[in-house]
């Protein structure tokens, strides 16, 4: 079994849409379709390779290119696949896509097949104790509703106690369902009902859900999520000084890895890092800035600095 | 440039290229030191081409960084997929494919000599049998066909009903989008999903560290090791030191941090009869042994040590075989509860105690307490003490707390040292 193999390469399936085209295909067509479905160079390696008939698998009539496949072609399982899906059907958290019915018809499909990996063989040791619980019947039925509405862009009827307490009942709809892997939690990204105000992203947990009731309504409008989380980010990043000490360099480059930044090298030891967020990351942030000690500084912006400071005043209070 | 492909031949290549550009996004043509100009600008050009949408460019002095602006908060799938996808192929490699694969979609059993007379007559291409054979065989090793003897000879023949059940099933391809961002072998996942042509429009993952995958093709083979209980050789680089070494150990668990991502393989050695740690980025192969007939037993023992280990580390810098950390906080009831909770779930099994009003204890004691520190720091500014039996710990955490007070211009001339003096 071969991870890295041509049977999953981007180019084996630009061909394989080409391939199950109901019609001949004009040149035209096929350069479009390679722009949307390859990278950005393979117009100049499939074209010519298709034209010159190096790649034997259209007849040519004319102008046009018909398939000499099936339109009903489709590409077997490989074993690694396989024994990819076997190893999901031990995961914690299947459940809550598959029924029981499903898991076992999957499972006796794949009866002769090894998983390709056992959940006793990774440990994720430092996160966090609290996860969500996945085999709650409350909970996973939550979840399906939650993943149906987000699909069908449908109103949901939402009971919730927020983490202060507080009971809280809106109509939302589903934009995405968020997984945290550090948390072990999903929460849902969502919309409130609210004609007069500006659309804007609700975070609610799922296990903080007491009940969660479809409705009739549909949200008619697109929405563009990307457009409504980059709109929320501060105007002005933070701005980090990285001292290459201990390793620093390196070990914040990858833990702030999944946050949208950009670094730059000022000399030899010192780098600056510039990094997006908004005011529900600011938090979490401000706390994984305090995990790298004197190996990072806050240079800016005001607001970051000044919370930084604040923490740092509370602990020298405290020691004093 | 006439001979640039955007194909790839070998992957340990190109990771550590997309690795460099991914996390240091600062490097110039001249910092990277290790290749040729011709070569660098070759890789280059093939990441613009396969990832264009995230690659950024800035324009320095020295020339134009290339760096991968990537916001996982923003994305339905893992840009760095597209690295996996990149393999290089020859023309009848890509023509057998689709044709064998085509000739047996209705189930029937074929030798090789007969699919190349189907070839011939049916798709007018003509292929050598041994060709023919060679994919067929190759194909069955992948699991894309089935091989059996029927009488004297081999067929082969192909069974698409797993594919076509999994067409049908959305709550399956529900499972695929999300398992491709979040769990092990997302790449997989990720090339399931676009087989059955569909893509991600449901999930997002937070805490999702998109450089790992990378590591993929090494977890691979860790994990087949591990399957089959065999011991092995692992070639390493440190990134420190650019320092290349070998080890043998046998592999025993993954260790992923969520915080960074990181990943770690857990083995055990048997010359120095101890269990170690090894970045995955590190491990640059993996070579199998023989089966170790004592592998259940140190697993075992891996596990009896779990609530010992604070991270990765079985051994601290001061030798001791245990220590001991004692925080105390201070937390406002009730309304700073929150810090209490976060005790609770983020202190992996450390005893929490509330010792007066507002005030709780945190205790451990772990092999090494020196990994703890970038923990302890998350709460600055409810330290009331900190004490460990390893007194490096100690100091540590006051000299750089005292150098982030002399960093941001807070005074602490008036601190009582009682603590600090320990160091």
């Amino acid at each position: 079994m071969e991870l890295f193999s041509e049977i999953y390469s981007c180019y084996y399936r630009v061909l394989r849409h080409l391939l199950c085209s109901q019609n001949p295909l004009t040149i035209k067509e096929i350069y479009n379709r390679i722009c949307q479905e390859g990278f950005e160079e393979s117009l100049l390696s499939i074209v010519p390779k298709i034209e010159s008939g190096a790649w034997d698998l259209f007849q040519k009539n004319g102008d046009l290119y018909l398939s000499k496949l099936s339109p009903f072609f489709t590409t077997p399982l490989s074993a690694l696949e396989k024994s990819y899906l076997k190893a999901l059907l031990s995961d914690p958290r299947i459940g809550l896509f598959l029924d029981e019915k499903q898991r076992e018809t999957l499972w006796h499909m794949l009866a002769s097949v090894p998983p390709l990996w056992k959940q006793e063989q990774f440990c994720y040791y430092d996160r966090f104790a609290d996860g969500d619980p996945y085999q709650d019947k409350t909970y996973r039925q939550n979840f399906r509703i939650l993943l149906e509405a987000q699909k069908k862009h449908q109103y949901l009827d939402i009971n919730y106690n927020s983490p202060k307490g507080n009971r809280v009942h809106h109509y939302y709809v589903p934009v995405r369902l968020e997984y945290s892997v550090k948390n072990d939690k999903f929460r849902v990204l969502a919309l409130e009902q609210n004609p007069h105000r500006q659309k804007k992203l609700e975070i609610l947990n799922i296990d903080r859900m007491e009940t969660v009731k479809p409705t009739d309504k549909i949200l008619s409008s697109s929405v563009d999520i990307n457009s409504i989380i980059q709109k929320s980010y501060y105007k002005e990043p933070l701005k980090l000084h990285i001292i290459n000490k201990r390793n620093a360099l390196e070990r914040a480059m990858l833990h702030f890895a999944n946050y949208e930044k950009n670094t730059m090298k000022i000399d030899e030891k010192l780098y600056e890092c510039l990094i997006y967020y908004n005011q529900n990351m600011e938090t979490e942030l401000l706390i994984e800035v305090l995990s790298f000690g004197p190996m990072l500084t806050v240079i800016g912006n005001e607001r970051f600095l000044k919370s930084l400071k604040t923490r740092l005043k509370r602990q020298r209070d405290l020691q004093t | 440039m006439s001979d640039f492909q955007e194909l790839i031949k070998s992957f340990p290549k190109i990771r550590e290229y997309v690795r460099d550009f991914f996390v240091y996004g600062f490097k110039t043509r001249t910092e990277f030191k290790e290749k040729s100009p011709r070569t660098y600008d070759n890789q280059r050009r093939r990441l613009e081409s396969w990832l264009t949408p995230y690659v950024r460019k800035d324009y320095v002095q020295k020339g134009s960084n290339l760096s991968l602006a990537i916001d996982s908060n923003l994305l339905d799938t893992n840009p760095l997929f597209q690295v996996w996808k990149t393999k290089s192929f020859t023309d009848n490699d890509i023509v057998l494919h689709f044709l064998i694969l085509d000739l047996l979609q209705d189930g029937k059993s074929l030798t090789a000599e007969e699919i190349t007379d189907f070839l011939l007559t049916r798709y007018e291409t003509l292929f050598d049998v041994q060709a023919v054979r060679r994919k067929c065989n190759t194909y069955a090793r992948e699991g894309l066909l089935c091989k059996q003897k029927s009488g004297k000879t081999i067929v082969f023949s192909l069974d698409n009903s797993l594919a076509e059940w999994l067409k049908s099933n959305q709550n399956i391809m529900d499972a695929l989008s999300f398992y491709q961002m979040a769990g092990n072998f997302g790449i997989i996942g990720n090339v399931l999903l676009e087989q059955l042509d569909c893509r991600n429009q449901s999930f997002r993952v937070k805490h999702s560290f998109f450089v790992h995958t990378l590591e993929d093709a090494i977890l691979f083979d860790l994990v087949d090791a591990m399957n089959k209980k065999s011991a092995i050789n692992i070639e390493i680089k440190s990134s420190k030191k650019e320092m290349k070494s070998t080890a043998n150990c046998i592999p025993l668990q993954i260790f992923t941090s969520t915080r960074s991502g990181r990943r770690f393989l857990c083995g055990y050695l048997n010359g120095s009869k101890r269990f170690t740690c090894f970045r995955l980025d590190s491990i640059k192969k993996v070579i199998p042994l023989d089966e170790s007939s004592e592998y259940d037993e140190l697993f075992t023992k891996l596990m009896q040590n779990h609530p010992r280990l604070w991270g990765v580390s079985f051994q601290s810098h001061e030798r001791h075989h245990l220590d001991t950390l004692t925080m105390t906080l201070h937390a406002l009831e009730p309304t700073e509860h929150y810090i209490v909770e976060r005790l609770n779930r983020e202190g992996r099994g450390g005893t929490v105690t509330r010792i007066a009003r507002n005030t709780y204890r945190y205790e451990i004691t772990v092999f090494d307490c020196n990994e703890m520190l970038p923990w302890i720091r998350t709460f600055i500014g409810r330290i009331i003490s900190l004490e460990c039996t390893a007194k490096s710990v100690e100091k540590r955490f006051y000299a750089d707390l005292y150098a982030m007070y002399h960093m941001y211009g807070i005074a602490s001339d008036n601190i009582d040292t009682t603590n600090a003096s320990k160091k």
